[in-house]
């Protein structure tokens, strides 16, 4: 097998396949970095095109998008509070802090060494072990998938904010709104009212686009003339090899969060939000100063920006073993692969080993490039958008968002319902309501209900079935650990601080 | 008065309009609506097929395909269907899915919607069960629903598919009862069973011919064994009487000028012989039956048949 990986090589370094991956990562940033595009819409419109191109410049250009999109979601989500795409909700928690105190320029180049660190860490996970990882993947059943998605909603306790009673319903907002759509077992309608639109449920990106980027763009517009403080003379920019020794000490967030990344890519359906706000909640729980998070800690961009790209490429080992995607991106990259007579499994191995082996070796270097490419000349162009004046900032982020979600499924309806979500997500940003967990609520409510039906059709209604193996347990308990050990802490740490004072 | 010079009008330009198609067909690109995303199954299908129709119908042809993906493929299919039946609006047709959708929700077309042009695949069903079931045979399959009502659990992609139908045709003839666990889609399906988190799995012929060493397949649902796999025995060598598959073909709206239709049947016959369009579909692991015109209208006709009877007795939502 590692030979085949070494004879996939030359193939890759062939003028137009590499340069379809320079190509790719350059658009992935792009379109990334405009809210309401996704990478996961970039690739859906390019498969059709893939027909024609030879299977290498089409992967390549898939997997430069896909490394490239993962970064460019982090540029508006510094700048603007505006996560380009769904996995960079959590780079705003701390990012956009860090450049209205001046330090945007930092942020982002602590975004796009993370970024990278995660891709190639996802990348070598994939051409390594992708064979035992998919073996790991096999273990998890509807009961066992139920428990992650349960202690991935408990990890929403951290995201609470100020006001649990306010989070827990943003939470249960979100929640709802995963119920919408057919019934996952029966396929009854629910809540519906008779759109054929809505039968699907409420795609992901229509969401967030509208919850997201609505209130930051009326925001924008309502005090046109008010200056951020955060023109390019702040931005902080310095070349990004001096502001590298700051960032060394990061080695264990980038160790860690990419670990969470490629683990959660290779269960499916999750993908790279949970990846991010697991791997934020999990480095702010093992920060000296937890307290800084959400203030502005670059710590915090590094860890969601290292796990949103360390799912990448992991997300693909079950996708190309078992044919189940790891995420929304991988399930529309495994179509490009069918239009090329790619099947996935075990086979696929063998029959096309230069073609899948030559695949991993453009995730490698799609994610080495994110740091040349998406330097410094990228980050100052962006930047640079911040310098033009709020009501025409404000216009074009709204036609973006217009045309992207119009492009989903090229349907006005979709649109109306985005404005309709802006509405909400502006009265909630207005009431203070946190906005993250209604995104936690929907991915992992849908996600949550279905393995767990799944579960109790296959124990035939005995709850039992969910307690019945060791996976499932390990994952209970750490789902306990999570839930019970902070609140023992702050009792046993209380009458010490007492002490103190 | 407007009305009705309006109305004779658009009566008159259609006359000119269809005698000038009888000629001329096709004289603009010719849009192939499928129902779902691109590189899912049937748009691979269409869009393999595309090239090869074009040839047949010649003068240039050209056709576009259009995804418009959503509930099921039920948004695309209802949109063939309003579409103007002129020859320039095709549509990709999935069996039985097409047909339950008209019996298991409300739906804004009907078997009788449409102008049949041709099935181009049949992916056949097969028995599959877990590699830690212990179970090998279909007589021990048979033995242990028997035995145990209920206790077989099964893997499906969904209820009111293809799937389904072969398992109440299974129970039917056996008079056993298992327990469906419906997944979405067959991906997933075909996971659980590898993991043996279910123990046994309808699937297609396409979805396991690369698996077969990680599953136990028990046997094929068709008249003859598959060129995709065959040491497989089909399920009326062993003794049960089981045909059923997943078929997807190409209709247009009802009403299409006679001429056109016979063009575009005529073209799509041609594909059956077509060595290089076989090679490319099995490269994109897709068993092709080619079924034109009235015999696709009959096979339409059965599947709902097929599909009324089961929602009667067992309807599933």
């Amino acid at each position: 097998m590692y030979s085949d990986l070494l004879h996939a090589l030359p193939e890759v370094f062939g003028l137009t396949n590499f340069f379809a991956v320079i190509i790719g990562v350059v658009a992935g940033i792009v379109v990334g970095a405009m809210p309401g595009l996704s990478a996961t819409m970039a690739i859906s419109v390019l498969v059709p095109f893939t027909f024609g191109l030879e299977p290498l410049v089409a992967l390549g250009l898939m997997a430069g998008i896909y490394n490239g999109a993962m970064y460019g979601g982090a540029i508006p989500a510094v700048l603007l509070r505006i996560p380009g795409t769904p996995a960079a909700v959590a780079t705003t928690f701390d990012g956009y802090p860090m450049a209205q105190k001046g330090q945007g320029g930092f942020a982002l180049q602590v975004a796009v060494v993370s970024s990278s660190i995660g891709g190639i860490a996802s990348a070598f996970a994939l051409m390594l072990l992708a064979p035992p990882l998919s073996k790991v993947t096999l273990l998890f059943g509807p009961s066992e998938v139920f428990w992650v998605a349960v202690f991935g909603l408990a990890s929403i306790i951290f995201l609470l904010g100020g006001n649990p009673i306010k989070g827990l319903i943003s939470a249960c907002f979100g929640v709802f709104v995963s119920v919408i759509g057919s019934d996952p077992i029966y396929g009854n309608d629910r809540f519906t009212f008779g759109q054929l639109e809505l039968l699907d449920g409420i795609n992901m990106v229509i969401l967030l686009v509208g919850l997201y980027a609505l209130p930051p763009v009326i925001d924008l517009l309502e005090t046109p003339l008010k200056t951020d403080g955060i023109g390019k003379s702040q931005l902080g920019t310095e070349p990004i090899w001096k502001t590298l020794p700051r960032m060394k000490h990061f080695w264990k967030t980038w160790l860690r969060s990419s670990f969470i990344g490629i683990w959660i890519g290779i269960l499916p359906g999750a993908g790279g939000s949970m990846a991010a706000f697991m791997s934020y909640n999990e480095a702010r729980r093992a920060s000296k100063n937890p307290e800084a998070w959400g203030e502005g800690e670059p710590e915090g961009v590094a860890a969601a920006e290292t796990a949103n790209n360390a799912d990448t490429a992991s997300a693909l080992i079950p996708a190309l073993t078992l044919g189940i995607p790891g995420t929304a991106v991988a399930a529309v990259m495994l179509g490009g692969l069918l239009v090329h007579g790619l099947q996935p499994g075990p086979m696929l191995f063998r029959d096309n080993p230069d073609i899948v082996f030559g695949f991993m070796w453009q995730f490698l270097f799609g994610a080495i490039l994110l740091v040349l490419l998406g330097g410094s000349l990228a980050t100052n162009s962006f930047a640079r958008l911040l310098n033009l004046p709020r009501p025409l900032l404000g216009s074009i982020i709204i036609v973006l968002m217009l045309i992207g979600v119009y492009s989903i499924h090229g349907r006005m309806f979709d649109v109306y319902m985005m404005l309709g979500f802006g509405a909400v997500g502006w009265v909630m940003d207005k009431l203070k309501f946190p906005l993250p967990p209604v995104v936690l609520g929907l991915i992992l409510g849908g996600f949550a209900e279905e393995n767990l039906r799944l579960a109790l059709r296959i124990g035939r209604g005995d709850w039992m079935v969910l307690f019945s193996n060791v996976t499932s347990l390990v994952i209970v308990a750490l789902t306990v650990a999570v839930i019970v050990g902070p609140i023992l802490k702050k009792k046993f740490a209380r009458p010490k601080t007492q002490d103190a004072t | 008065m407007f009305n009705s010079i309006k109305y004779a009008t658009v009566i008159g330009a259609t006359l000119i309009a269809g005698a000038a198609m009888a000629q001329d067909y096709p004289e603009k690109p010719i849009e192939v609506i499928v129902g779902y995303s691109a590189g899912g199954g049937t748009d691979v299908m269409a869009r393999t097929a595309a090239p090869f129709i074009e040839k047949y119908l010649g003068d240039g042809a050209s056709l576009v395909v259009k995804n418009v993906p959503g509930a099921s493929g039920q948004i695309g299919v209802t949109e063939v269907a309003n579409a103007d039946p002129d020859g320039y609006t095709l549509g990709t047709f999935n069996l039985p899915g097409m047909m339950a959708r008209t019996i298991d929700r409300e739906a804004d077309y009907s078997a009788e919607s449409f102008t049949y042009l041709a099935n181009v695949v049949n992916d056949p069903n097969v028995i599959v069960t877990s590699k830690r079931s212990g179970i090998e045979t279909m007589d021990q399959l048979v033995e242990e629903a028997r035995a145990n009502p209920g206790a077989v659990t099964v893997g499906m992609s969904s209820l009111g598919g293809d799937d389904h139908f072969m398992l109440i045709k299974l129970q039917n003839l056996t008079e056993s009862e298992f327990t469906i666990v419906p997944f979405r889609g067959s991906a997933p399906a075909r996971t659980a069973l590898m993991g043996g988190h279910v123990a046994m799995g309808i699937l297609n012929i396409s979805e396991v011919a690369s698996f077969q060493d990680d599953l136990n397949v028990l046997g094929i649902a068709t008249t003859e064994r598959s060129d995709f796999a065959p040491d497989l025995p089909t399920f009326s060598e062993q003794g049960y009487e089981l045909v059923n598959g997943s078929m997807r073909g190409f209709v247009a709206p009802k009403g299409l000028p006679e001429d056109v239709e016979a063009k575009l049947v005529a073209a799509f016959e041609q594909l059956n012989g077509d060595e290089e369009f076989l090679a490319a579909m099995a490269a994109t692991s897709n068993p092709v039956e080619v079924v034109t015109g009235d015999d696709f209208q009959v096979l339409t006709q059965e599947l709902w048949d097929l599909a009324k009877a089961v929602w009667d007795e067992t309807p599933w939502n």
